[in-house]
């Protein structure tokens, strides 16, 4: 206990460069999060619309697809997108990437990342957005069809909107997982958070100070806890908004992990 | 060991070493060749060649290690690389007449970055093994490593032998990996993604014993002197850098710097700058060639 | 397709114990996450405002902490403490801890379905408040929640691979495949055969809750 308190183990913390330097990793956590979440959103999008056709086969393929990227571990995708990734897919990617992207960020294997993390996410916010276009009442649908719109009229004017608003507050709580979930890139030595803690805690002899494991983990922990909360705070604040607005609520079961949202009115 | 009582004025003198090379190098990794000698020649390559493409990119990839003092590290206040392999890397972009850029290359995809060309070039302490010859090409070594063990100061562990049902970590995608097996079956072997991992278990007591190149292990005991090494060596490792497999232009390109450098003190130098200093052993550089190394491994 | 099936009979003995490490991994978690879940439910409507806190505070954390920060903390930053934990423990604690969060969460809301007015029933027929929970509410409320515990537990098959790649060096199933692959070069074929394995994992589970709820579930 003396040594999780003792002010000397905490002193890394105040010296030098550690502290910007880890922020400067929590940074691109949060940028790979915010780019994979942009993505993953249009894919979803898709592959939601794709799950509600009437085309029977397109129903079972895309529902096979997204059975398959929620069962296999994130990590596992990871690792093997990062190995098995061809050439000229990479090459492809650090072409196309902007140079307002930071350095770490054009490289390949970002790309193995990024991919990973929107073919998993996809799938999750594919059903998040399927449960909340279902959950609008029927007689939606039907006026809208009265009034002559045809299919995609009614799902671009009508649908959607309503829809889609509903699940705002359940993607920002996806968001939370995905935040955490960046982490994971680490393990193909992408330069983030996880990656800079390490650093900091081997090369205490540049900077004169000993810096513990347990506590440059601990404030990492910290950094991920804060802005987590604050995520999820947004989060209720945009249920609350949605229930007030519109009087009935697609309730999602409350962080948790890799949720599906449930429909409570029909 | 020695390094005691040179724990000091080493410390001092790495601290001051840091701070001049820190320096001198801009900060993230895009360094030029920092002139260690005096001729920097304008060369031209013949067209087609990788030394051609490389001068028209304007940069060379080169794929090094970021948490393997005295090699290739990351050094968190500047944030540039540093190190022997870095060293030798911008060497060979100032013979390129190219700016470096560094990326790490743990050991499991040092290979992939070089067949995907992630990287143009692997200088990432790589062992020269017939096995990785198939895979891609090496220069000629340009540095010779060997296997030890490394324990806690304390411990009982006197050699290879006495590894058996002990915890021994090393590097996943490693040549130890097989070379344990070979040497020490009954040890519990535990494999890591990267050699600062292997630290971090020895420090905490998680594992017995650290075993891979004694430079990387000096490495470790720069950072903690309550290490040690023991035993003879286990095996011999000639170091060459990777090239991409049948790109026999580049690798005579990249065989030549390293000989010349050799021959100019350049790797002198270096390797009192990163290896001497801490170890206080005197090396001459390495005359194994390429032919050679691949029949020892 | 010949290449396929011999990279699983020649590396079976490495990647089999992989999988069983794996399965037992998930089983301990899953027991701790059980009992500890329904320990900081239990904190979460109990009558005192401090222990509804400490409940609070409990799920915030774990929820909002990655796992991989987790692993580092419970094992190397603990060792490094003088807890000489070893790396099965590190391993199984964090993975039920972290997951224990999402069970309390989720027993929370099964309780909220249990109607007050068979607490307040029991409350006058002379039962404490512990006997009303033990006997009362949670059995109904976890028969409520089947199918988010079962979700909850393939969340949890998937985060068993991440306390492999740490550096707990723990031999689970995407450990021993990616040491295959460092040896054999042959990707996509152990990847494929660790993808059955933990696509086996997760259907049987899902079998498994999918009978449970059919036979146990309460529908509200």
């Amino acid at each position: 206990m003396g040594y999780l308190f003792d002010p000397a183990n905490w002193e890394w913390l105040f010296t030098g460069n550690n502290a910007r330097f880890i922020l400067e990793g929590l940074l691109v956590n949060i940028q790979i999060a915010l780019i994979a979440m942009a993505f993953s959103l249009a894919a979803g999008l898709g592959l939601a619309l794709a799950r509600l056709s009437r085309m029977r086969w397109l129903v079972f393929v895309t529902g096979l697809w997204i059975d398959l990227w929620r069962n296999l571990p994130l990590i596992f995708v990871i690792l093997y997108l990062a190995l098995a990734l061809p050439e000229p897919w990479r090459d492809a990617y650090e072409d196309a990437a902007p140079d307002l992207l930071p350095d770490v960020l054009q490289t390949g294997r970002v790309f193995a990342a990024l991919l990973a993390l929107t073919l998993y996410n996809s799938a999750v916010l594919a059903e998040i957005m399927r449960a909340g276009i279902q959950s609008l009442d029927r007689g939606q649908h039907d006026a809208a069809a009265a009034l002559g719109l045809s299919y995609w009229q009614r799902m671009r004017l009508v649908i959607l909107p309503q829809g889609l608003r509903r699940m705002v507050p359940a993607t920002v709580s996806q968001l939370i997982t995905l935040h955490k979930d960046t982490t994971l890139v680490s393990i193909i030595a992408i330069q983030e958070v996880m990656r800079h803690g390490r650093i900091v805690t081997g090369f205490n002899f540049f900077g004169g100070v000993q810096a513990p494991v347990l506590q440059v983990f601990i404030f990492i922990g910290l950094l991920f806890i804060i802005t987590n909360l604050g995520l999820s705070r947004l989060s209720r604040r945009l249920e609350i908004r949605e229930q007030q607005r519109s009087g009935t609520t697609v309730k999602p079961i409350s962080g948790l992990e890799d949720q599906v949202a449930t429909a409570q009115t029909r | 060991m020695q390094t005691m009582r040179w724990r000091w004025p080493a410390a001092v003198v790495l601290a001051l070493g840091v701070l001049v090379t820190a320096g001198c190098g801009d900060d993230d990794d895009k360094q030029a060749g920092s002139g260690e000698t005096a001729t920097t020649q304008a060369r031209t390559f013949a067209a087609g060649t990788t030394m051609a493409k490389l001068k028209d990119d304007g940069e060379i990839a080169i794929g090094v290690k970021f948490d393997v003092p005295p090699f290739g590290f990351k050094n968190p206040q500047s944030g540039a690389v540093e190190g022997f392999d870095i060293d030798l890397g911008k060497r060979i972009a100032q013979e390129l007449g190219v700016k470096a850029k560094f990326i790490e290359a743990v050991s499991d995809n040092r290979l992939p970055f070089l067949k995907d060309g992630t990287a143009d070039l692997i200088l990432s302490t790589m062992t020269i093994t017939a096995e990785r010859d198939e895979e891609i090409d090496f220069s000629e070594p340009y540095f010779v490593a060997r296997g030890r063990v490394l324990v806690k100061e304390d411990s009982d562990i006197k050699d290879v032998d006495d590894l058996s049902g002990e915890k021994v970590c090393t590097a996943l995608g490693s040549t130890y990996e097989a070379t344990l097996k070979k040497q020490a079956p009954k040890a519990d072997l535990r494999l890591v993604d990267s050699y600062s991992e292997c630290l971090e278990l020895i420090q905490n007591g998680a594992v017995d014993a650290v075993s891979t190149d004694d430079v990387i292990l000096t490495g470790m005991i720069q950072q903690d002197d309550s290490l040690k090494l023991v035993g003879d060596p286990l095996t011999t490792e000639p170091y060459g850098a990777g090239i991409k497999e049948r790109d026999t232009g580049f690798q005579k390109f990249v065989s030549e710097v390293i000989a010349k450098w050799k021959r100019d003190g350049g790797w002198a130098a270096a390797y009192q700058k990163w290896v001497g200093r801490y170890t206080g052993e005197k090396q001459d550089p390495p005359t194994t060639t390429l032919a050679e190394a691949l029949k020892l491994n | 397709m010949g290449t396929l099936f011999e990279v699983l009979t020649e590396h079976f003995d490495e990647l089999g114990p992989g999988f069983w490490v794996t399965v037992r991994l998930v089983g301990a978690s899953f027991a701790i996450a059980l009992v500890v879940g329904t320990l900081v439910a239990a904190l979460r409507i109990a009558p005192s405002k401090w222990l509804q806190r400490l409940g609070g505070m409990y799920v915030e954390t774990f929820r909002n902490i990655p796992l991989l920060v987790l692993l580092f903390i419970s094992y190397a930053g603990l060792r490094r403490a003088g807890v000489p934990i070893n790396n099965w423990v590190a391993g199984i604690g964090s993975l039920g801890l972290y997951t224990a969060a999402y069970v309390a969460e989720v027993l929370r809301s099964g309780v909220f379905a249990v109607s007050k007015g068979q607490v307040e029933a029991g409350l006058s027929l002379g039962f404490s408040h512990p006997d009303v929970l033990r006997r009362i509410v949670l059995p109904q409320a976890f028969r409520t929640v089947i199918a988010p515990l079962g979700s909850i537990t393939i969340a949890m098959i998937k985060n068993s691979a991440i306390v492999g790649v740490s550096l707990l060096t723990l031999p689970d199933l995407l450990k021993e495949a990616r040491i295959v692959q460092a040896r054999t070069f042959q990707t996509t074929e152990t990847f494929f055969w660790a993808a059955v394995g933990y696509l086996l994992l997760t259907a049987g589970a899902t079998i498994a809750f999918r009978l449970l709820e059919r036979r146990f579930a309460i529908r509200r």
